[in-house]
């Protein structure tokens, strides 16, 4: 009886530490709602000035000091439009949406998560709320009974779950709805309007959503996040809301299909392995030998170490496969980019001023189409490095180089060698491009519906000590440089990664089965010999 | 007897105690040791226990149990029963069969993952707070903001009675456009210590403490928006590591909320760490995987500490006090 009793309360009690679990991650306020008093606003003004006015700005005009380094910039709390909301188009939000907001920020942007669960020193429930008094108060919107957010709240039905019916249906009203002419067939962000798109709040450019990065959905990746952007709309931006042109069912299949759509998992592995091959490498990136061939996503950040500083940068994921056999080895590299850019005016480069003013605004780089080439860059140690020193993962050092492989798309488009051998020794000097005949690595990228699928190859082994040289079974690290011209990228304003590492993948060595196969055995007569001995004596 | 047959049904046979004890000890040099030291250390990854002492350990408990096994016939015999009964297939000979196969292989699959070549991430062990090449100089330096001296203090007092008090570069677009809104300039700064001041100010008797306080206050407001601008994109707003680049680096940006970061070094430290950033580490510290700037080339002296300032501020901690080497020596 007891036994039974405490398994069940043991159960209870697992079930509820779950439940609780789930509650504190999730974005909904745990506690009861604090009450909007005036203290309350006055204390939400203390914590505006100092966590988010240097963004937001003091008078809420979203032209805080550090505005001009953002795109998208800050919202201007003055104008009472709202991007993500559970309300209908055009509508104000709630507090519980701008509690959602604060409370989780918005992934891909500047704005980051004020959850005190999450970060030790972020706002408390009741410091959010009072923090949401206050915004309010910059739009007198809020006070006007007629816009009352919560007489405006968007219906939810009860959620299809996901079939491939569902899904078919879902993909099929992605094309009628016209939803490619902004994010593109395959959904990455690139259809034929998007180039042209503007926001409502400055008139800055905005670039429709590449839905396939799960990691980055602003209000959330899930099925019902998404099905609630289209019943709302998302305000001050070209995003319609589709509650009347698409049935409620219709919502819920293309909310599925763009869930279909998903990259959901990172294999944020640091070693690639390069598998070998014993025939011919591939040269072109859909050859069939890449399927097997294993992949890393390598994620990247803004070049924001050294000046100039670049925090707005396009690329942050790129899958790499290798493969190699007796004589080269080969790589494959993949990622969304939205246009393909493949002229480059090297008069339209930013100066570097000799004075620091801060990180490069956007507004002072010409992002529009035509500008700049995309690109993107292998780099490798110029030599193995021998114990665990390496030369810095962001362009090495003097006495330290690294060796990198920058593939072009302008030399590509224009038929000449895509892929030139470079050296440096430190981020602030220029690339040293290796003489003619040390240029060995031959490449080819191929550029289709929002995709860069580059390929990159080398002999193994060659004569030049400015090389590295690659041998089998060894870490070699490697990290990537990566630009998207129409994001205004070209030298030092770029993506990169640190320090992954490469090995090729050595076969079992003969011995080590002998030995397996000589421990068995041994093992096994040991045995008979010992069933033997007992029969015998017993 | 009837003692013996009683118990029998709850008492594990000898063997069976044995191989349990085992792989308890096992069990505990795998797992247990290592979470242990985890707790211990405070380390953020645990110790796990080097392979050969393992293999020491497991040896030494090995000669145990045989020593106390066959320290007397009946134990022994006890204890090779059931082996015996196995081998002349007494538990039926298909458990014989299977019992017999599984052991070789066991042992074969052992050797093989012993012996193949493996591909782990070579990791190397970092040190984050290094010492080898600090200047030890820096050691008892001090955040020279944090208690301005009596004459800049008075300075900044007459600043504020004329109205212009003067801001970095990088706030005064800010600040240009609430200044008709207040009627001091300070106004925009709602903290209780600045704004009992500034009514202070008004009366017309200020003590230097209040005003020491809201100088603070205003190197404070400098010092974050300095912050923002150049460290919050890899440290994040909240300074817990997060910022928008910082998933893009193996080597993360430290959270400096997290137990055993800024709280453990001097400020003077501190100040050695902006200024010469990830590059300025000694080999131990691995600068090769850091992406933390070299600031000193881009960032004036006095605004590097009034971002220091704002890191120790939003991070909720005080630096480590310097050690008072003079009152040491003069103990001597
Ligand atoms: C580092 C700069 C930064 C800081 C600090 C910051 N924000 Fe933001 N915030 C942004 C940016 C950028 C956006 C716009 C993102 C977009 O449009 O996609 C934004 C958007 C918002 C929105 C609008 C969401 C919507 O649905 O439209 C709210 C509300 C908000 N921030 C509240 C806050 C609050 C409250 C704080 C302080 C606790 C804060 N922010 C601090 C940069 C910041
Ligand atoms: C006129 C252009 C346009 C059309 C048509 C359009 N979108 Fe969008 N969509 C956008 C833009 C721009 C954004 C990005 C808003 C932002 O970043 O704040 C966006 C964002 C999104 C998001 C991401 C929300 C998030 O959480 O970050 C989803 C999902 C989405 N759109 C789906 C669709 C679907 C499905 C359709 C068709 C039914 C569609 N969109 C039609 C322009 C468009
Ligand atoms: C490019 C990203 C990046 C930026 C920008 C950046 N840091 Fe860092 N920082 C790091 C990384 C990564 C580390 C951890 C590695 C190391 O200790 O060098 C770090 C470490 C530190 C440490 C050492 C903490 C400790 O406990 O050892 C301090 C202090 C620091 N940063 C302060 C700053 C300040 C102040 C700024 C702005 C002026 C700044 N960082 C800007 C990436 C960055």
């Amino acid at each position: 009886m007891i036994k039974r009793f405490s398994v069940s309360l043991f159960f209870l009690f697992t079930l509820s530490c779950l439940l609780l679990t789930h509650v504190h991650a999730a974005d909904v306020p745990a506690g009861k709602k604090l009450a909007k008093t005036p203290e309350a606003i006055e204390k939400g003004r203390v914590i505006y000035y100092k966590r988010c006015s240097f963004c937001h700005g003091l008078q809420g005009d979203g032209d805080g000091p550090v505005a001009y380094q953002l795109i998208p910039r800050p919202r201007d709390f003055t104008k009472g439009l709202y991007k993500f909301r559970s309300t209908g188009s055009g509508e104000l939000p709630t507090d519980e949406d701008l509690f959602r907001v604060i409370s989780r920020g918005l992934p891909g942007t500047a704005m980051q998560t004020f959850d005190s669960d999450k970060i030790k020193s972020g706002l408390t429930e009741e410091e959010r709320w009072q923090v949401i008094y206050f915004i309010k108060t910059f739009s007198k919107d809020f006070d006007d009974p007629e816009f009352n957010p919560y007489k405006a709240v968007v219906n939810v039905s009860s959620e299809i779950k996901s079939s491939q019916a569902g899904i078919e249906k879902g993909k099929k009203i992605f094309q009628e709805m016209k939803c490619w002419e902004c994010h593109g067939d395959g959904g990455r962000g690139n259809g034929p309007n998007s180039p042209r798109l503007k926001d409502k709040f400055r008139g800055d450019p905005i670039l429709p959503f590449d839905l396939t990065k799960g990691w980055r959905y602003k209000g959330g990746n899930t099925t019902r996040d998404i099905y609630l952007r289209f019943n709302t709309g998302i305000n001050g931006t070209p995003m319609p809301s589709f509650t009347d042109s698409l049935k409620d069912e219709e919502r819920w299949d293309l909310a599925n299909y763009v869930v279909s759509l998903q990259k959901r998992e990172v294999n944020n592995n640091p070693v690639l392995s390069a598998k070998f091959v014993s025939g011919e490498l591939p040269t072109d990136p859909d050859n069939t030998l890449w399927g097997s061939a294993t992949s890393i996503d390598v994620l990247l950040a803004g070049q924001v170490i050294a000046r100039p500083r670049w925090e707005n940068p396009s690329v942050d994921l790129v899958t790499v496969k290798a493969l190699y056999n007796a004589k080269e080895i080969v790589f494959l590299m993949e990622w969304g980019d939205r246009f393909k850019d493949t002229v480059h005016n090297p008069e339209k480069e930013y100066k570097v001023s000799d004075v620091y003013k801060g990180y490069v605004s956007w507004e002072d780089i010409p992002r529009d189409i035509g500008n700049f080439r995309d690109s993107i860059a292998l780099q490798f140690p110029t030599a193995i490095p021998a114990g665990t020193k390496k030369p810095h993962f962001f362009r090495g050092e003097s006495g330290n180089t690294v060796n990198l492989w920058v593939w072009k798309s302008d030399l590509e488009e224009s038929g000449q060698p895509p892929v030139e051998e470079v050296n440096a020794s430190s981020p602030g000097q220029p690339l040293k491009i290796q003489p003619p005949e040390g240029q060995q690595v031959k490449g080819k990228g191929v550029w289709k519906d929002g995709v860069w699928k580059v390929v990159i190859k080398r002999p193994l082994l060659t004569e030049d000590k400015n090389d590295i040289q690659f041998e089998k079974g060894k870490f070699i690290p490697l990290a990537l440089n990566v630009w998207d011209g129409s994001n205004g990228e070209h030298n030092l304003l770029m993506s990169l990664s640190s320090w992954h590492y490469v090995i090729l993948e050595t076969t079992v060595p003969m011995s080590v089965y002998l030995y397996t196969f000589l421990g068995i055995a041994g093992l096994g007569l040991g045995e008979f010999w010992l069933v033997r001995r007992v029969r015998r004596s017993g | 007897m009837e003692n013996r047959s009683k118990t029998d049904g709850f008492k594990l046979g000898r063997f069976w105690s044995t191989l349990i004890t085992l792989c308890i000890i096992y069990l505990i040099i795998k797992w247990v040791i290592p979470f242990v030291s985890r707790w211990l250390t405070g380390l953020p990854f645990p110790l796990p226990v080097p392979g050969t002492l393992a293999l020491f350990y497991i040896m030494l408990t090995i000669i145990a149990l045989y020593v106390y096994i066959s320290f007397s016939e009946e134990r022994l015999e006890e204890f090779l029963t059931p082996i015996r009964r196995l081998l002349l297939g007494m538990y039926g000979s298909r458990t014989r069969t299977v019992v017999l196969a599984i052991i070789p292989l066991l042992f074969g699959w052992q050797i093989y993952s012993a012996t193949v070549p493996k591909v782990s991430s070579p990791t190397s062990l970092r040190i984050q707070h290094p010492s080898s090449n600090f200047p030890k100089d820096m050691e008892a330096l001090k955040n020279p903001l944090i208690n301005p001296g009596d004459a800049e203090v008075d300075k900044f007092i007459e600043e504020v009675k004329g109205n212009n008090v003067q801001f970095i570069p990088e706030a005064m677009g800010e600040v240009e456009k609430v200044k008709g809104k207040y009627e001091n300039i300070l106004g925009f700064i709602p903290t209780e210590s600045m704004q009992a001041f500034l009514k202070d100010m008004k009366t017309g008797n200020v003590s230097r403490d209040k005003a020491r306080q809201a100088l603070r206050e205003k190197y404070l407001f400098e010092g974050k928006i300095l912050y923002a601008m150049n460290c919050r994109p890899c440290h994040g707003d909240s300074t817990g590591g997060d910022g928008p680049m910082a998933d893009g680096f193996r080597l993360r940006p430290i959270n400096f909320t997290e137990n055993g970061t800024i709280e453990t070094i001097v400020e003077g430290y501190t100040f050695w760490r902006v200024s010469t950033g990830g590059r300025g580490l000694p080999q131990e510290a691995t600068p090769w995987d850091s992406a933390m700037p070299v600031w000193k080339a881009d960032i004036p002296e006095e605004y590097r500490w009034r971002i220091i300032m704002a890191e120790y501020e939003l991070a909720q901690k005080t630096p480590r006090q310097p050690e008072k080497l003079a009152e040491g020596e003069g103990k001597k």
